[in-house]
């Protein structure tokens, strides 16, 4: 049919027309309109099964990172003031170096007493023995007469009394003496307890001390330790296993351990023992009112060297290989 | 058949060179638990080149009898030949067909489509032949023009008088040069003059040797137009002639 | 002769428009009131489709949707990842909690806790800022609906302090994301967070995110899930569905969207039929004379058929291009956010104007088929 251009029919021709070109756009806008339900990748790498595992029986579980030798939380023997702290956090320390320092001041000055006392001890002692030289050289003198008349009896028995007294007083002082160098000791020791030094080798994580603190022995009803350390050489992580799915681990097999949001980053973590006691699960986030019903099964990983990439304290994804028993 | 007074070729087997050839044609109508037989037996040979009127009063039969001459109507009994075809023992389809070929119809009413124009009007039977629209519109506008209104062919139907409208329909009726014309009261809506131009139109393009031409009417006005003129009482053919009998 | 059904149908405007009205009409309620809808009770899986990147959802036994959730121990997590076929899973949080805004309203709000380190279970865009803002303290991702129900006045949203729980919460980003049922104010949060933000309960973790590993499908891996932990796994699509359905099954929306389509599908039956009956008796003497010019009675079925076909076109056209129109003009409205037209819908309705046309078109033709061509001649 030849269009006439002149004579075009609304409804013949015109309203066909919209209709088809209104029918097309229409399709277009709602092709277009439809709903985009793709399935997207999520943009941060989240925990994956190491591959090797991707499609086999394998347990997973979440942890902590610790130190080889657990956390050790360095307390302190005696009450007082903090006059020296000698470590900083992330400093590595030999057994036995110092941490940190009490005031020992009274210690100091009972040490001194008794020093004291050492000396004037030892003064009496030798004034002791003088007097017990004189008098045994005069009781000697006394016994050298043979005429009762030059010497009277009664001169000879004080003279016998002066020489065991003189005797005794000797005794005396050495006994003093060694009081008092046992006061001293003790002083001695006290002034070693008040500083206090390295359990073991390790590295120190939190000082939660400062100069000048007062420390007790109480170990505080806030319980945050004094000092936080441990052998950081190697890691220690931590996981915690449902126990429904206890029965499953492969007890023995390295495990793949990722850190929360680094999670491509898995290394292999060499089995060292799981622990004897099933525990509470212990959450992290929620608070200490928490009831809880779940119990875990914790097993312990050696963590190779990596530069950084676990700390102490740090939360991981563990996958373990699930044993041959299980299904 | 005391009716029966004329026409004794009718009686026995058909002519070969007869339009239309009816034999023994009875039509009965059932109303409610009566049957009214329309018509009587009706022996009728049509003859190509004539104009041939069939009046009748109302109730004659006359519109029953062409309608079954023309394959729109079964008959009850009786055999009907159009050229030689007996057209009710084709299939519908098939007499659809023929209708469509042989047989131009002009009605009463016109019956033209409002909303298409006069040339499209007058190309009907073309199109639905299947002839292509352009042709089928250039071979009505020519119709057209034979019958002197090729300038209107752009018109609406409703935008023509009545005796324009009455030869858009004329033109339909011959646009397909079919062999049998059935007209039905063509002059019924017109005066006496447009009536008298009508059908001398219809003579001078319907009449040919080899084309029969039917016109049913009772207006006395065109009787002495006719070539043969026939008369249906009571569903009978009472007269058969060139003049209308004494007392019409 | 089909032009000519065409002219017949187009010469009489005032019935030829009024068929086309009826079918606009009818396609224009239907499809638009289905469309609403399908996308009111798909607001059911909203909170689904915003998450990603999730291919299986893990929850408790009891669980039925987002919304309707009881939560798990802790350690289901683990259990999860245990499940040969799971690349990973995260946690994810959704509880109720109610804020205090800035000028001291109430407001019910979801708190959406998302996995710390990876944030899977964040939508996909932010209409502001990153989802980064996440590593600040105290941060909160709103949603875009929930800004415009908070911050009615339309001042920026970015670091509005809010108060959940007694904990301070500080916004500073907006995501962009498809609202709830309820249209409520969802604010995304890191997990941990999410749990000091949430009133105390002894379990919180409302679901695992799991994604599948290369080569397992999602029912698979949910239907192993299911087996080994004896939680509830439901693929991305099911538990979309659970949404819907639960809305479906609690709120009268389907029988009232349903009466309103069935109205406009009778009212276009009746606009239709009516006018098109009237139309062929009209033209039933034309009709009549074709028949007896020689036209067959299928020939006269297929220009029934152009004419309906003609105003069938025209009417589902423009129907179709009015509901465009609507959702167009609304898609800047809040309550309308994501709205969408499912490719379905046009179709439904075509078939519902092919049905209206069939079975109208059918009564008009009968008439026409019954006319004897003999009537032309009385």
């Amino acid at each position: 049919m030849v269009i006439d251009w002149r004579n075009l029919s609304i409804s013949r021709q015109i309203l066909p027309a919209i209709a088809v070109i209104g029918l097309v756009i229409a399709a277009l806008f709602i092709f277009s309109g439809l709903p985009d339900r793709a399935l997207a990748e999520p943009e941060r790498e989240p925990a994956r099964a190491p591959a090797d595992l991707a499609n086999k029986a394998r347990v997973a579980g979440s942890g902590v990172v610790e130190p080889s030798s657990e956390l050790i939380q360095v307390g302190s023997a005696v009450s007082g003031l903090v006059t020296d702290v000698r470590v900083d956090p992330g400093d590595r320390v030999l057994a036995g170096q110092v941490l940190f320092v009490v005031d020992d001041r009274i210690a100091r000055s009972i040490l001194r007493e008794a020093d004291a006392a050492i000396v004037q001890a030892r003064a009496a002692i030798s004034e002791a023995r003088s007097a017990r030289t004189t008098a045994a050289r005069q009781l000697a003198l006394y016994r050298s007469v043979d005429d009762p008349a030059a010497v009277s009896r009664a001169e000879v028995i004080r003279a016998e009394g002066e020489a065991s007294a003189a005797n005794e007083r000797l005794r005396l002082a050495q006994a003093q003496l060694q009081a008092a160098q046992a006061r001293a000791a003790s002083a001695r020791t006290e002034i070693d307890r008040l500083v206090v030094r390295a359990p073991i080798a390790g590295e120190i994580l939190t000082v939660n001390i400062r100069k000048g603190e007062f420390v007790s022995t109480q170990g505080g009803g806030n319980a945050q330790a004094f000092i936080e350390m441990g052998q950081t050489q190697p890691l220690h992580v931590r996981i915690d296993i449902d126990e429904e799915q206890a029965p499953r681990v492969a007890l023995g097999k390295p495990a793949t351990v990722s850190p929360r949001g680094a999670a491509e980053r898995q290394v292999r973590a060499n089995f060292v023992r799981a622990e004897p006691l099933v525990v509470p699960k212990r959450s992290l986030t929620n608070s200490a009112a928490e009831r809880v019903d779940v119990r875990v099964l914790q097993v312990i990983y050696e963590l190779p060297a990596s530069d950084g990439l676990f700390r102490v304290g740090q939360q991981v994804d563990a996958y373990i290989p699930a044993g041959s028993a299980a299904k | 058949m005391s009716g029966v007074l004329l026409d004794t070729s009718a009686i026995g087997g058909c002519n070969p060179a007869a339009a239309i050839c009816t034999r023994g044609v009875t039509r009965d109508f059932k109303a409610g638990q009566q049957t009214i037989t329309v018509l009587h037996g009706i022996d009728l040979d049509v003859r190509s080149g004539e104009l041939t009127y069939l009046v009748g009063e109302s109730g004659s039969g006359k519109t029953t009898l062409i309608s079954i001459m023309c394959g729109i109507l079964w008959p009850t009994l009786g055999e009907v030949k159009v050229f030689g075809t007996d057209i009710y023992s084709l299939g519908d389809t098939e007499l659809v067909e023929f209708r469509l070929k042989n047989i131009g119809f002009i009605f009463q009413q016109y019956n033209l489509i409002p909303s298409i124009d006069a040339a499209s009007n007058a190309a009907v039977p073309l199109i639905a032949q299947g002839v292509d629209r352009n042709e089928a519109r250039e071979r009505a506008v020519a119709m057209l023009e034979r019958l002197n209104i090729g300038n209107q062919a752009a018109k609406l139907p409703n935008q023509l008088s009545g005796g324009q409208q009455q030869r858009v329909a004329i033109a339909r009726a011959l646009v397909h040069e079919p062999r049998l014309v059935v007209c039905d009261e063509p002059t019924a809506a017109l005066d006496a003059a447009s009536g008298r131009r009508v059908m001398d139109l219809l003579r001078d393009v319907a009449v040919a040797a080899d084309r029969a031409c039917i016109i049913v009417t009772h207006d006395n006005r065109i009787f002495d137009l006719a070539d043969r003129i026939l008369v249906l009482e009571d569903g009978r053919i009472t007269h058969d002639g060139k003049h209308m009998p004494e007392g019409h | 002769m089909i032009w000519i059904a065409i002219r017949m149908l187009t010469g009489d405007g005032q019935k030829f428009y009024g068929l086309v009205f009826g079918i606009a009409f009818s396609t224009l309620l239907i499809t638009q009131q289905l469309t609403i809808f399908v996308n009111l009770i798909e607001r059911g899986a909203s909170s689904v489709y915003n998450v990603p990147t999730a291919d299986v959802w893990v929850m408790d036994e009891v669980s039925r949707t987002t919304d309707v959730n009881y939560p798990m121990a802790s350690t289901a997590l683990d259990r999860v990842r245990s499940v040969p076929g799971v690349e990973w899973a995260v946690p994810h949080l959704r509880a109720g909690a109610s804020v205090r805004s800035g000028d001291g309203d109430l407001e019910g709000v979801s708190i959406v806790g998302v996995d710390d380190a990876t944030l899977i279970g964040l939508p996909l865009r932010m209409v502001t800022g990153s989802a980064d803002v996440l590593s600040q303290p105290d941060s909160v991702i709103i949603d875009d609906v929930g800004v415009a129900r908070l911050f009615e006045d339309g001042r920026s949203p970015i670091e509005e302090r809010l108060e959940l729980n007694d904990q301070r919460a500080v916004i500073r980003a907006v995501a962009d994301a498809i609202p709830s049922f309820t249209s409520q104010v969802t604010l995304y949060t890191k997990y941990s967070q999410a749990l000091r933000y949430v009133p105390g309960t002894r379990n919180r973790l409302s679901f695992v995110l799991v994604g599948a590993s290369p080569g397992v499908t999602a029912g698979e891996l949910a239907t192993r899930i299911e087996a080994a932990t004896g939680l509830r796994a439901r693929t991305r699509d099911q538990f979309a569905r659970d949404g819907v359905d639960f809305i479906i099954q609690n709120t009268g929306i389907p029988l009232n969207f349903g009466i309103t389509v069935a109205l406009g599908f009778i009212v276009g039956v009746a606009i239709v039929g009516l006018t098109f009956s009237l139309f062929i008796r009209d033209n039933i003497k034309q009709f009549g004379a074709l028949k007896a010019i020689g036209v067959t009675n299928a020939k006269i079925g297929r220009m029934v058929a152009a004419q309906a076909g003609l105003v069938g076109l025209i009417g589902y056209g423009l129907g179709v291009v009015g509901t465009v129109l609507f959702i167009w003009s609304f898609s800047a409205n809040p309550t309308f956010k994501g709205f969408y037209i499912p490719w379905q819908i046009p179709l439904i309705s075509l078939v519902a104007v092919a049905l209206i046309l069939a079975l109208t078109g059918w009564l008009a033709l009968r008439n026409v088929l019954r006319t004897e061509p003999a009537s032309v001649f009385r």
